[in-house]
């Protein structure tokens, strides 16, 4: 007679390791369909690291070059420029550049290497807005106080020429350093760490 | 968990339609290989959609694009290789699948009173289902995709009068083109999925409403217990379920065998000529459909005129729909039929195959008239069948199912 | 390992079968694709011979250090002549390209040389194969060289240096040089049949992916198959 009702232990075995298996496949069948959305080989060949000859960068200018489609800016500060950059414990966020949001050789004030090429993803750390590069200190556009930095025009963020953001601004951290290495006095590698690292 | 269910069931009728349709929907207990076919369409269905979905995330509908973007799918994105196989080896099993389905039907009288919508409804989703395939085929770009769209639309050119007009405006070229591509591949990713849904829902819906058919061909719901339950039937779930899974872990074991180590099957589910990029200003030698396709296109070149060829082809699609009203045997089953039947049905089978391995082949002499031979089998079981039918020399059949073990 | 080239072989095989018209019998090459030194070897040939007229457009050269275990110093170092368009050496990920002008190349041989990233596939590793086999010496063709395979074709014998220039054989076994190459037949057609090892890995790179995840889905789908069977019966009891 039919009953299904009957639990038999064998019965109640098999239903568990059939469902185990089912899930177990399951899951297995799912890898290929998401693993198929991440970046493909073209995409992360398109995302390798970006050589750049920096010495034609004039002295208080800066570049932009693009790495994995991100704006990536060289800044070549001039000898006033860096002394402009001070500790400014009071009124900037992060001045020590204590959170992780640069690679470790560029854990200083300058946030770089050598003082005068800063490397920065130009990308504010608000809302992903690109911000705009304002050197001028003489400039009272940005406040009296302004000694020159960045400025985003989305929200209004503003950092100084190290990228440090201000207090009370609505981006939460610094602006990024990507991961970047001297392959010559010329030439800075963005998107690799150099070896040493 | 009951208090849930119960806030849910006085929103959605999720347990109703659990017990209509799976527990307490009965189905004659003696189904036997042949009715594994029906689900395993419905699953083939999903799996089209499923990788069909992830396919179109990295495919170009652009005829300077869509060669490559498939050779790039097949190297550089994840996995990319295996979602294409599950989708070509797909559509070669969904035919597959179909056509054994399909001669179930013919075998059991699935398509008899009171089952004719159903069967119309069946037609209907095999026919949508060819231009499915062939516009899907269009789509990889390759030199048979290419060629084998521009003979197939030429087809249409047959008919007289508009025939030229309409095979331009399926185009939206003068050639095959990528204007072509694009609108194939809107038909292809949501038209005729979209309809064919619709259709799938219609045939289950159909099924749900008459019960299913068995290998005996008897009306399960003529004999009920006291409680109304037919004495033939078992609940769908949980004895159909299991058995499907296991029919389903048997088809998924051959199935990806295939998609892992023949995917091409040797030139039958990937063609070699495909691997070559569409040049409208070359010919391949020898061009013919994928083999789903050929038994028709099988006789379509068994006719030595152009237009008598495309309504040879186009009939012996059509001539299916009224299968119900040319079989006029009151008995389903092939069990209780004549010999004659049995006779009828075997010529059938291998016209239909035969015309499968004609339109495959170089067209010489010997192969031409074979396919005519073919052709007149093909188009003869039907005119036989509607004459002989009414008067066959039928056994008894049982008032109950017979099991087969 | 020799289940998997065994079943590449069947493969082969059985994908050869259905283009039967070809008027010349195809030799058989014995294809595997784990034979990973045969198919570094196979890729220096065909970087060093043929890329420069024929790219691999969907082939990738740091696929050669992760599917072919070449050693990245020495595929940059040794294997990548091409440049990119800002005259730097290409990079790692890039594709297989050359620069060859094809309105050039299509003036000097009358044909631009077609990409060969798929003729593995299209053609069958045994055409590949014999079509290499195939050169012989004929003063009639611009090339100096006609192919059995492919009669009056407009390419040249590339590898002559290494198979030598065969006359046109005479009906008879014994195979004659107008020049000598410098290798033994033997030598040449293990060389060709590392060449066709790596067009036939290039056709689908997959390939060496496919044969060993697919012995794990089949396998767990076998098992569940006979789980799925015991449950049916256990189930099936209850009908009469």
């Amino acid at each position: 007679m039919k009953e299904s009702e009957n639990t038999s232990g064998r019965r109640k075995f098999l239903r568990n390791l059939s469902q185990v298996m089912g899930g177990i496949g399951a899951v297995f069948a799912l890898i290929p369909f998401l693993s198929s959305m991440s970046p493909s080989e073209k995409t992360k060949t398109a995302a390798a690291p970006v050589e750049i000859d920096i010495s034609k960068i004039q002295p208080g200018t800066f570049k932009v070059v693009a790495w994995r489609g991100k704006p990536v800016w060289i800044v070549r500060r001039t000898d006033e420029m860096i002394s402009n950059i001070k500790d400014n414990n009071n009124i900037l966020s992060d001045p020590e550049s204590s959170k992780e949001h640069q690679p470790i050789y560029a854990k200083n004030k300058y946030r770089s290497i050598k003082p005068e090429y800063l490397v920065l993803l130009g990308i504010c750390t608000h809302l992903g807005c690109s911000p705009t590069y304002k050197p001028d200190n003489k400039s009272t556009e940005l406040g009296l106080d302004w000694e020159g930095g960045f400025f985003c025009p989305c929200h209004g963020s503003k950092f100084d020429l190290s990228g440090r953001v201000y207090k009370g601004m609505p981006a939460p951290h610094n602006l990024e350093v990507p991961p970047h290495h001297y392959m010559s006095d010329n030439i800075i590698v963005i998107g690799q760490d150099g070896e040493d690292v | 968990m009951s208090k849930f269910m119960a806030w849910i069931d006085q929103r959605l009728p999720v347990s109703s339609f659990f017990r209509n349709h799976l527990s307490k929907y009965y189905a004659p207990k003696n189904f036997n290989f042949f009715y594994y076919f029906g689900g395993l369409a419905l699953f083939i269905f999903i799996l089209q959609i499923v990788t069909g979905i992830f396919l179109t995330i990295n495919y170009k509908p652009d005829a300077a694009q869509a060669f490559a973007s498939v050779e790039y799918i097949m190297r550089d994105v994840n996995y990319g290789w295996l979602i294409r196989y599950l989708h070509s080896t797909g559509a070669s099993f969904f035919f597959l699948v179909i056509y054994l389905h399909m001669f179930r039907a013919l075998l059991y009288g699935s398509f008899k009173k009171p089952r004719e919508l159903l069967w119309i409804f069946g037609m209907l989703i095999f026919v949508l289902l060819i231009a499915e395939a062939f516009m899907g085929y269009l789509l990889p770009w390759g030199q048979m995709s290419y060629w084998g769209a521009q003979v197939i639309i030429s087809l249409f050119g047959a008919i007289p009068f508009f025939g030229e007009s309409l095979a331009l405006w399926i185009r939206g070229d003068y050639v095959v083109s990528d204007v072509t591509l694009n609108r194939f591949f809107a038909f292809h990713v949501i038209a005729l999925p979209l309809l064919l849904f619709a259709l799938i829902y219609l045939h289950l819906a159909a099924l749900h409403t008459v019960g299913s058919n068995n290998p005996d061909g008897i009306e399960i719901k003529e004999m009920k217990d006291s409680e109304g339950i037919p004495r033939d039937g078992i609940p769908f779930h949980p004895y159909y379920t299991v058995k499907d899974i296991y029919g389903l872990m048997v088809f998924l074991t051959i199935f990806m065998f295939i998609v892992f180590f023949l995917p091409e099957f040797g030139g039958y589910f990937l063609e070699k000529d495909n691997f070559v990029p569409a040049n409208p200003l070359k010919t391949p030698e020898h061009i013919v459909p994928l083999w789903y396709l050929t038994p028709f296109y099988g006789i379509l070149r068994a006719i030595p005129d152009k237009l008598g060829g495309v309504l040879a082809m186009g009939l012996a699609i059509l001539v299916l729909f009224i299968l119900p009203w040319i079989d006029r045997c009151p008995v389903k089953s092939i069990r209780y039929r004549s010999v004659s039947y049995k006779i009828l049905l075997t010529l059938f089978i291998i016209s239909f195959i035969g015309l499968g391995y004609t339109g495959m082949q170089t067209p010489t002499t010997i192969i031409t008239w074979m396919g005519r031979l073919f052709t007149l089998i093909y188009f003869g079981f039907f005119i036989a069948l509607y004459y002989m039918s009414p008067n066959e020399k039928t056994k008894e059949v049982p008032e109950r199912v017979q099991m087969d073990e | 390992m020799n289940k998997i080239s065994i079943s590449v072989f069947i493969l082969i095989v059985a994908s050869s079968n259905i283009h039967a018209s070809e008027k010349l019998t195809l030799d058989t090459v014995r294809i595997d694709l784990n034979n990973k030194p045969s198919l570094q070897r196979g890729a220096q040939i065909y970087i060093n011979n043929c890329l420069g007229c024929h790219t691999l457009q969907y082939q990738r050269y740091s696929r050669l250090v992760t599917d072919l275990g070449i050693p990245k110093e020495i595929l940059q170092k040794n294997l990548i002549f091409t440049s990119d368009r800002h005259g730097q050496p290409s990079k790692l990920g890039s594709l297989m390209i050359n620069s060859v002008n094809p309105n050039a190349s299509a003036e000097a041989f009358g044909i631009h040389p077609p990409d060969l990233s798929l003729i593995a596939r299209s053609r069958g590793p045994d055409w590949v194969y014999t079509f290499l086999n195939s050169f012989y010496y004929d003063q009639q063709r611009p090339m100096g060289v006609n192919n059995y395979l492919y009669p009056n074709i407009n390419m040249p014998h590339v590898l002559w240096w290494m198979e030598g220039i065969k006359e046109k054989s005479t009906g008879t076994d014994k195979v004659s040089y107008i020049v000598e190459g410098n290798m033994s037949d033997r030598e040449y057609k293990a060389a060709i049949t590392d060449l066709v090892n790596f067009l036939t890995y290039v056709s689908e790179p997959a390939q060496l992916k496919r044969y060993k995840l697919g012995f794990w889905v089949v396998s767990f789908l076998a098992f569940f198959a006979f789980i799925a069977f015991l449950l049916k019966q256990e189930y099936w009891k209850d009908v009469e």
